[in-house]
C-alpha cells in the first residue's frame, strides 16, 4: 500500500462541516416539519437553529467552491467529454457495486491525486454541488424571509412551491445521508476513506489503486 | 283637520283639534308659549332662534307622532335642550326641512308612506351639507346593503339622530354607540375585549370604538382589504418590530395572519383562500351585474361537501383570463370564523404565540376552508372547501400564494420522505447482507488468489536477476 494526498485541508473542513451542517439541517428540517410527531426542541428553536446552520453552510459552500475555482485540484471535477465513456465507466462502477463487489472483482476505479472520484461519483457530486444544493440554499433563503424576497418567490412560482421544490432536495439528502457513509465504507477496509478524509491521505495498492473514493 | 289613525296624517295622544289650534295660534305669535324642555330661563333651548322656538312649541310636545300610509307612525317631538346642544343647533329647523311650507304647515297634509322611505329620502338632506362624508358612505358596505334594497341597511339618520348630533371632538361613551343597534352581539363582544374594557373605564381613553378601526362612513367589509390591518399597526407603534424580536417571518405573518386570530387566544380560525388576478394581481372583484363566483363554485362543487383539490383548480381556470400568461391564483388568510370572535381581543400578554398552535398536522385554523371573491357589493362571497386541498399534492399550482410549515404540508411528500428513508436504510442493509451472504464465496475467492500468489511468487523470484 502506498499513501497518497488527495483530500487537500480546505475540502477536509468543507466536507465535515457540511456533513455536521447537513445532519444538523435534517434533524431542524424535521422537527420544523412534524412538530406534533417530534419533540426534540420547540419550532422556535428548530427554524432559529435551521436558519443560522444553512447561512453557516451557504458560506461554507464557498469554501468548496472557490478552493476548486482556484487551484488545480478542480481536474477531479474535470468531466468526461465523450458520453460514451463517461457512460461505460459509470456502468462498469454500477456493475461492480451492484454485483462485482460480492464475488471480490477489483474496483474499476483507480484512485490518484486528480482523478480521486470514479465516473458515478464526478458526475453525482457535480449535479450535487452546482446544481442541487445551491438550489437548496437558495429556496432555503427565501424561505428564511418570504416577504424580503417575496419578488423572487413570485417569480419561483410562489411560497408553496418554493417550499415544495425545498423538501423534495430535503428528502434527497436524506436518502443521501445513509448511502453516503455506507458507500464510504466500501473500501479497502471499512474505515478506510473516513480516515482519509480526517487525514488527507488515501491509502491505496502500489501501482494500481484499487478503490474509488464514497 | 286630520283624523287620527288616518294614513299620512299627523296624529298622538295630543293630537286634538284643540292642540292643533293652540299650536297655530302660538306659531302666529299670539300667545307666548315655550316649549316644555324650553321653559326655564338658562336653559340652552333659549339659545335658539325665534323661529326654531316656534317650531318647538308643538314638536317638543312629549307623543307628537304621525301616522304613517303603511301603519308605522313617525315620532314627530324633537328634545329641545338636545337639539340645542347639538351642532345643528345653529343652522335652525329650516335648513333641514325646508319642504315644510310654514304657510300651510301643519295643515298641509304630506303623505310619507314608511318610516324606512323618509330616513332614505332625507339622506338628500344631509347630502347638501356633508358631500364629503356622503360620498365616503356611498362607497362603504352600509351603501351597498342599501342600493341592494337590504331593508335593515343604516342611512344618516340610522347612526345619527338628526337632532341631538353631538360634537366631533366629544368623547363618546360607550352607550352612545349607533353600531350596536344592528351589531349587537359584536358590541357586547368589544365591550369585553381590551380595548371596550379601556374605553368602558373612560370615555377619553385612546382604545377605539368601532368607527376607530372599522371607520365611520366608508365602512368596508372587514375581510376585505388591509384596512383593518394597517388601522392596527398605526395605532399600535411598532408592532412590526415587536413581531420581529420573536417570530420568524414577521412580515410574512402579519400579512397572511389576521390581527385576531392570535389576538383573541379563544377565537376558533379558519383559511380563507382568496381569489387573486393573475394579471392585476390583485383580489379578483366580481363584475357587477355578471355574478359568476356562486354558480361556478357550486358547479364545481358537484357533491356539495366542499371543493376538493380537483374541483378547486377547475374552478380557477375558469377565472383564468384567456390568453394571459399569469393564471388566477389562490392567496390564504388565516381569520376568526365570526365577527363577535374578530372583536374578542384580548391583552397581548395573552395572545397566541406558540408556533404549534398552527404550524402542526391538524392544527385547529386548517379544520376550516373557504374559498373567497369580493362580491359587486364590496363584501366577500365565499364557498366552503375540503380542508384536504390544503395538503393536496394536486393544489400546489393552484395554491401556490399559501403554505403553512408543518400545518400544510404535502401528504405527497411525506410518502416520500418514508420511502426515502426506507431506501436510505434499507439499500445498505440489502448490500450488506448480499456481502455477508456472499462472504464464504468471497473467502474462497481471497484464498485462491493468495495461494495463486504464493506461488505466483517463488517462480517470479526464479525469474529475477540477482535473485539467485
Amino acid at each position: 500500500m502506498q499513501t497518497l494526498y488527495v483530500h487537500p485541508l480546505p475540502v477536509r473542513i468543507w466536507h465535515w462541516t457540511n456533513a455536521l451542517g447537513f445532519i444538523a439541517l435534517i434533524v431542524t428540517g424535521l422537527q420544523i416539519r412534524y412538530v406534533g410527531l417530534i419533540g426534540l426542541m420547540p419550532f422556535k428553536t428548530a427554524v432559529s437553529l435551521h436558519n443560522w446552520i444553512g447561512f453557516v453552510l451557504i458560506a461554507n459552500f464557498f469554501v468548496w467552491f472557490f478552493f476548486y475555482l482556484f487551484s488545480d485540484k478542480i481536474k477531479v471535477y474535470h468531466p468526461e467529454l465523450s458520453a460514451m465513456k463517461h457512460f461505460r465507466a459509470s456502468f462498469r462502477q454500477l456493475q461492480y457495486y451492484g454485483y462485482g463487489i460480492f464475488k471480490g472483482d477489483p474496483n474499476p476505479h483507480h484512485v490518484s491525486a486528480y482523478h480521486k472520484f470514479n465516473a458515478m461519483q464526478s458526475m453525482t457530486y457535480q449535479v450535487i454541488m452546482l446544481l442541487l444544493v445551491p438550489i437548496q440554499f437558495y429556496t432555503g433563503v427565501l424561505l428564511w424571509d418570504v416577504k424580503r424576497f417575496s419578488g423572487m418567490v413570485e417569480l419561483f412560482g410562489g411560497v408553496r412551491v418554493v417550499d415544495t421544490v425545498h423538501v423534495l432536495l430535503f428528502i434527497f439528502f436524506v436518502a443521501f445521508i445513509f448511502i453516503h457513509p455506507y458507500l464510504a465504507s466500501l473500501g479497502h477496509t471499512p474505515t478506510a476513506h473516513f480516515k482519509a478524509m480526517f487525514t488527507g491521505y488515501e491509502e491505496v495498492e502500489e501501482e494500481t489503486g484499487r478503490d474509488s473514493i464514497a | 283637520m286630520a283624523e287620527p289613525g288616518r294614513k299620512g296624517t299627523t296624529t298622538g295622544a295630543m293630537h286634538r283639534d284643540g292642540f292643533v289650534v293652540a299650536a297655530l295660534v302660538a306659531w302666529l305669535g299670539l300667545i307666548p308659549v315655550a316649549a316644555p324642555s324650553a321653559r326655564a330661563a338658562d336653559s340652552p333651548a333659549n339659545t335658539l332662534s325665534d323661529g326654531d322656538k316656534k317650531c318647538l312649541t308643538c314638536h317638543a310636545s312629549e307623543g307628537m307622532t304621525k301616522n304613517l300610509g303603511n301603519g308605522e307612525t313617525l315620532a314627530l317631538r324633537v328634545h329641545g335642550e338636545a337639539f340645542a346642544k347639538s351642532v345643528h343647533a345653529p343652522l335652525g329647523c329650516a335648513i333641514c326641512h325646508a319642504e315644510i311650507n310654514l304657510d300651510k304647515h301643519p295643515g298641509a297634509q304630506r303623505k310619507i308612506e314608511t318610516r324606512r322611505g323618509y330616513a332614505v329620502a332625507m339622506i338628500e338632506v344631509c347630502r347638501t351639507c356633508h358631500e364629503d362624508k356622503f360620498k365616503l358612505y356611498e362607497g362603504s358596505v352600509h351603501a351597498s346593503l342599501l342600493r341592494a334594497g337590504i331593508p335593515v341597511a343604516p342611512v344618516c339618520t340610522d347612526c345619527h339622530s338628526p337632532h341631538s348630533i353631538a360634537p366631533k371632538a366629544a368623547g363618546q361613551p360607550m352607550k352612545a354607540v349607533a353600531c350596536r343597534k344592528c351589531h349587537e352581539t359584536i358590541f357586547e363582544a368589544y365591550a369585553g375585549s381590551v380595548h371596550g374594557l379601556a374605553r368602558g373605564k373612560s370615555a377619553e381613553s385612546p382604545a377605539p370604538l368601532c368607527a376607530g378601526c372599522h371607520r365611520a362612513h366608508d365602512v368596508g367589509a372587514p375581510s376585505v382589504g388591509d384596512r383593518l390591518r394597517n388601522t392596527c399597526i398605526a395605532c399600535h407603534g411598532g408592532t412590526i418590530e415587536s413581531h420581529q424580536s420573536w417570530l420568524p417571518n414577521a412580515e410574512r405573518h402579519l400579512e397572511v395572519v389576521s390581527c385576531p386570530a392570535c389576538h383573541s387566544p379563544g377565537a376558533q380560525r379558519k383559511v380563507d383562500l382568496r381569489l387573486y388576478d393573475g394579471v392585476s394581481r390583485e383580489r379578483m372583484v366580481e363584475k357587477k351585474g355578471v355574478p359568476q363566483f356562486e354558480d361556478r363554485a357550486r358547479s364545481a362543487d358537484k357533491e356539495g361537501d366542499g371543493l376538493d383539490a380537483i374541483a378547486l383548480r377547475s374552478l380557477l381556470k375558469q377565472f383564468n383570463v384567456e390568453g394571459a400568461e399569469r393564471t388566477t391564483t389562490l392567496r390564504g388568510r388565516l381569520e376568526v370564523r365570526t365577527g363577535v370572535e374578530a372583536h374578542q381581543l384580548s391583552d397581548k400578554s395573552r395572545a397566541v404565540s406558540n408556533c404549534d398552535s398552527c404550524h402542526r398536522e391538524g392544527a385547529d385554523p386548517f379544520q376550516s376552508v373557504t374559498v373567497s371573491i369580493v362580491g359587486a357589493d364590496g363584501r366577500p362571497l365565499r364557498h366552503d372547501a375540503q380542508k384536504e386541498v390544503l395538503n393536496s399534492a394536486v393544489s400546489v399550482e393552484s395554491m401556490r400564494g399559501f403554505y403553512a410549515i408543518g400545518g400544510t404540508r404535502i401528504k405527497l411528500l411525506d410518502v416520500l420522505l418514508v420511502l426515502a428513508l426506507l431506501s436510505g436504510i434499507l439499500v445498505p442493509v440489502g448490500h450488506m447482507t448480499v456481502k455477508w451472504l456472499f462472504r464464504r464465496y468471497l473467502d474462497q475467492i481471497a484464498k485462491q488468489k493468495s495461494l495463486e500468489n504464493q506461488t505466483a511468487e517463488p517462480a517470479r523470484g526464479g525469474d529475477t536477476p540477482g535473485k539467485q
